[in-house]
């Protein structure tokens, strides 16, 4: 068997690529092209050689940085273009635009966008201080010529001062003036005024606070504005209140002017004069509409500058962010000694060493440099990055398994039969065909859709859909196979396959309700027999079932498992792990639980009542005794107790050998220290993987720590085997839920619903019925179907075999980048 | 009987699916492990199934039992 499975070629997915360790020697005016191509080809992954260097001591910090500052301003004006709601067209693409030109047209174009947004805000502002002082003439105008005559009359009031002479104050004609005070009147008693504007909340504050300050001798009118206005300062638009403040005397018009000033109220003087008004009026509003006309130009002058701009603002995008990456890139490579070359390393796989020797040359050629580029191979101490070369189909499986671990370098891959096995323990927990049908559908919707859909930005649930959509169509399709095996669709059974295996036992059918029918033919071809569904021996039977079903896929997969440890001791050539880890596993595994799926198969064949349970305890317990009835075949009890001792012996068999043979056999290499460590396997993989192969590990043999290591092993394996098997019944557990709530929804919701000759009962019974199956059974019960066949998988199958803690191979790739940032 | 025969015919699906995917999909020696792989899986899990459900109900020791009045 061995011969024939060396003589298979390679599988494709099964162990990583080979991958081998590089160096290249660029020169230095080349070093950039080189780069770029490189990263065009996204095969090589780059050891950063400066990692104790800060990013500021690097060689092309100021480079990086220019990058950054560009793509600052890029976002800066794509920011803007959002803002103003501009769609841009791509533009046409041109030809190579430098770097540099490049830059300077972003910081003319930043430089002249930042200049007319900061013109634009000053002139809203004073257009919305002209529209407040507008409002504030409208309302204000109103108060004045009511109140007039009542100002006469207080005034009068006031004779007692020598200069009430009933005039009324001067006040300013135009509105750049202040209320200045004449020096014939530097002892104001007469009635004066303050008007402004104040936001609507403050206003109740602010009588009061005026009422307090002035002790009452002040009379306060107001008139809130019809709608809202823009806020000059705060840009946002709020109610205001127009109000008139009437006082007289010179402390109490400081007072109020500081109260207004506190409160925010914007004072706007409004003249008494009624032709003044008028005329301050009709000023504002010509002014205004000048605003208005200078605004909209201003806006629609920025807008051409932002659309001129807008086309080639992705692109631009796109470039900036390679020359960073390409500059970060260049930052992880060293300087030889002479200062012209630069020198890197990094792991490539060697399937593409034809393709970058080629991309170098190409860049040698392109930046016209007389030396060409070094390309050789070395040994690497540390062990290489894992790379598996995945398709649109495989990758979502092999996303699942790095989600545990990355595999180990050139460790046996379990995405391999994780693409198949995982949907279909799936589907064993799914079974119903009609369920499966509707998640074809979807499967297939977003199968159709793909080209487009790959193109969007996708939030993070629908990304996490559309990437698994291959592994949601197997799902479906297994999901279907089994519904047709458990004979549910949507819970209901058909006779697809021929007639039922049960009859009544008579014409008249008495005893169907407390014996049974009877089989009179061979069993139901395909599945399950009908008759079951909505009998009252159901459950026991489909429990008894799914039950041993679950047993046998269990002892199955783990048996797969264990082959698989099998199959990686043999590629890194460990004898070792195969005679003393290997083969007691299997006889440890298969003694004990494949002997149970045995029995469950030789008691479904002979139909014997024995009682499997009575059998499995009682061989440990009281091995000698006789079987009785539970006897399922000649010669079982000598069979039983030759099981035992296997299973008894493997147990010391896996925990004590290898530990002591370890150690000899270190002991047996370095007696001779004189001697270069050949490259053993046994050794490396008791000691960590990414350690130096070289002469350090002499004495680094710890034997309490390898025995240790082997018996926390051993103990694993035995005590998981029993709890790995019962793990297994999930799928028996899942199923029967499924199958139950998919029951309750048909009996209890639609045949409920239906029963009623009223339409509209039917109706919304029918939309329960939708609603329950697609968030309940069809999201709810996928998703959960879904994470125990994962946990299967993750820690029932790959404990037999995986170690997974290797580290994925992450090449310098512009490809990637786009995908990165995002 | 019917156990033999139908296993029969899934291991002559399983035999024909294998065929049809290397003359379709015939990618290289190692692609095509793979995908032998794959066929020789997703039959075997079919058939385990089935065969299973087929042989719990060869001898059934309990039999359906009408519920209702």
């Amino acid at each position: 068997m061995d011969h024939f499975t060396d003589k298979l070629p390679q599988m494709d997915l099964m162990r990583s690529e080979k991958m081998t360790f590089v160096q290249l020697i660029i020169p230095a005016e080349s070093a950039h092209c080189c780069i770029t191509y490189l990263g065009q080809l996204g095969l090589l992954q780059f050891r950063d050689l400066n990692s104790e260097k800060s990013p500021f001591q690097r060689t092309f910090v100021n480079q990086v940085k220019r990058c950054a500052e560009m793509s600052r301003k890029l976002r800066f004006l794509m920011d803007q273009i959002n803002k103003a709601g501009i769609k841009s067209s791509l533009s046409v693409l041109q030809s190579d635009t430098h770097l540099e030109d490049i830059e300077t047209q972003l910081s003319e174009h930043e430089h002249e966008i930042i200049e007319m947004n900061s013109n634009s805000e000053k002139l809203q502002q004073s257009y919305n201080e002209l529209l407040e002082f507008k409002i504030v003439l409208q309302k204000a105008c109103g108060f004045l010529v009511s109140s007039h005559g009542q100002i006469v009359s207080e005034e009068r009031e006031l004779e007692e001062n020598a200069y009430s002479n009933g005039d009324f104050v001067e006040t300013p004609f135009l509105f750049e003036q202040e209320i200045v005070p004449g020096p014939s009147k530097s002892n104001q008693s007469g009635l004066r005024f303050i008007s402004g504007i104040i936001c609507k909340s403050k206003v109740l504050r602010f009588e009061r606070m005026l009422f307090r300050a002035t002790r009452g001798n002040m009379l306060f009118n107001q008139a809130p504005t019809d709608e809202q206005i823009m806020d000059p300062i705060s840009a946002e638009m709020v109610e205001k209140t127009v109000f008139v403040v009437f006082f007289s005397g010179e402390q109490a018009r400081r007072k109020i002017l500081k109260i207004c000033e506190a409160f925010g109220a914007n004072c706007y003087p409004v003249p008494e004069d009624i032709s003044k008004q008028t005329q301050i009026t009709q000023e504002v509003s010509s002014r205004l509409s000048d605003l208005e006309a200078t605004l909209d130009a201003g806006i629609r002058h920025r807008n051409k500058a932002l659309s001129s701009v807008g086309g080639h603002l992705a692109k631009w995008m796109d470039m900036v962010r390679r020359e960073k990456a390409v500059y970060d890139t260049l930052n992880m490579l060293n300087f030889d000694v002479t200062k012209k070359c630069l020198v890197a390393e990094g792991w490539c796989p060697i399937f593409a060493t034809t393709q970058i020797q080629d991309a170098l040359q190409r860049a040698t050629f392109d930046s016209n440099s007389q030396v060409g580029v070094i390309f050789h191979s070395l040994d690497a101490l540390e062990s290489p990055p894992t790379y598996f070369r995945t398709n649109n189909f495989t990758n979502p499986y092999q996303e699942i398994v790095d989600a545990y671990g990355v595999a180990r370098y050139q460790e046996a891959n379990p995405a391999v039969y994780t693409t198949i096995i995982f949907p279909f323990l799936f589907a064993v927990m799914f079974g119903d065909w009609g369920h499966g049908i509707c998640l074809l559908l979807g499967a297939l919707v977003l199968i159709a859709h793909e080209r487009k859909l790959s193109n969007q930005r996708l939030g993070s649930f629908m990304e996490m859909l559309f990437g698994g959509r291959y592994v949601i169509l197997l799902m479906s399709l297994f999901s279907m196979y089994c519904g047709l095996i458990y004979n549910e669709f949507f819970s209901v059974p058909f006779h697809i396959f021929g007639a039922s295996a049960y009859k009544c036992r008579d014409m008249s059918c008495r005893d169907a309700h407390t014996t049974g029918l009877v089989k009179y033919r061979e069993p139901y071809p395909f599945g399950v027999d009908p008759s079951w569904r909505g009998s009252r021996s159901e459950l026991p039977f489909l429990n008894s079932l799914k039950m041993k079903m679950s047993i046998l896929f269990g002892v199955v997969h783990m048996n797969l498992g264990i082959m698989l440890s099998y199959f990686n001791a043999r590629f890194f050539g460990s004898s070792l792990d195969i005679r003393y880890q290997f083969v007691p596993q299997m006889i440890f595994l298969n003694s004990l639980f494949g002997y149970l799926s045995l029995l469950i198969v030789v008691k479904w064949c002979t139909g014997s009542q024995a009682d499997l349970y009575h059998i499995m305890i009682y061989m440990f317990l009281s091995p000698f005794d006789m079987l009785g009835e539970n006897e399922l075949f000649w010669g079982q009890r000598p069979l039983q107790i030759l099981l035992l001792l296997l299973a008894l012996i493997a147990v010391p068999w896996m925990l004590f050998p290898k530990p002591f043979i370890l150690k000899k056999l270190h002991n047996e290499r370095f007696e001779g220290r004189n001697y270069g460590v050949l490259n053993t396997s046994e050794i490396d993989l008791e000691v960590e993987p990414d350690s130096a192969r070289a002469m350090q590990h002499h004495d680094d043999f710890n034997f309490s720590e390898v025995f240790v290591h082997q018996m926390i092993h051993s103990i694993e394996f035995v005590l998981g085997s029993v709890s790995n098997t019962a793990s297994y019944l999930r799928l028996w557990a899942l199923s029967l839920a499924h199958s139950e709530l998919s029951t309750v929804f048909y009996e209890k919701v639609l045949l409920l619903a239906w029963g009623y000759d009223n339409l509209l009962i039917r109706l919304v019974g029918l939309v329960v019925f939708a609603f329950a199956t697609a968030f309940i059974l069809l999201m709810m019960e996928t998703l959960s179907a879904f994470l125990h066949a994962l946990r299967l998988h993750w820690v029932e199958f790959q404990n037999k075999f995986y170690h997974g803690d290797g580290y994925k191979f992450r090449p310098f790739s512009f490809a990637t980048l786009a995908d990165d940032e995002n | 009987m019917g156990f033999v025969v139908t296993s029969l015919i899934f291991l002559l699906i399983g035999i024909i699916a294998s065929l049809s995917t290397r003359i379709f999909f015939n990618k290289g020696p190692s692609a095509n492990l793979f995908h032998l792989t794959l066929v020789l899986t997703s039959t075997t899990c079919c058939w385990m199934m089935w065969a299973i459900v087929y042989l719990a109900q060869m001898n059934p020791l309990i039999v359906p039992i009408l519920s209702g009045e």
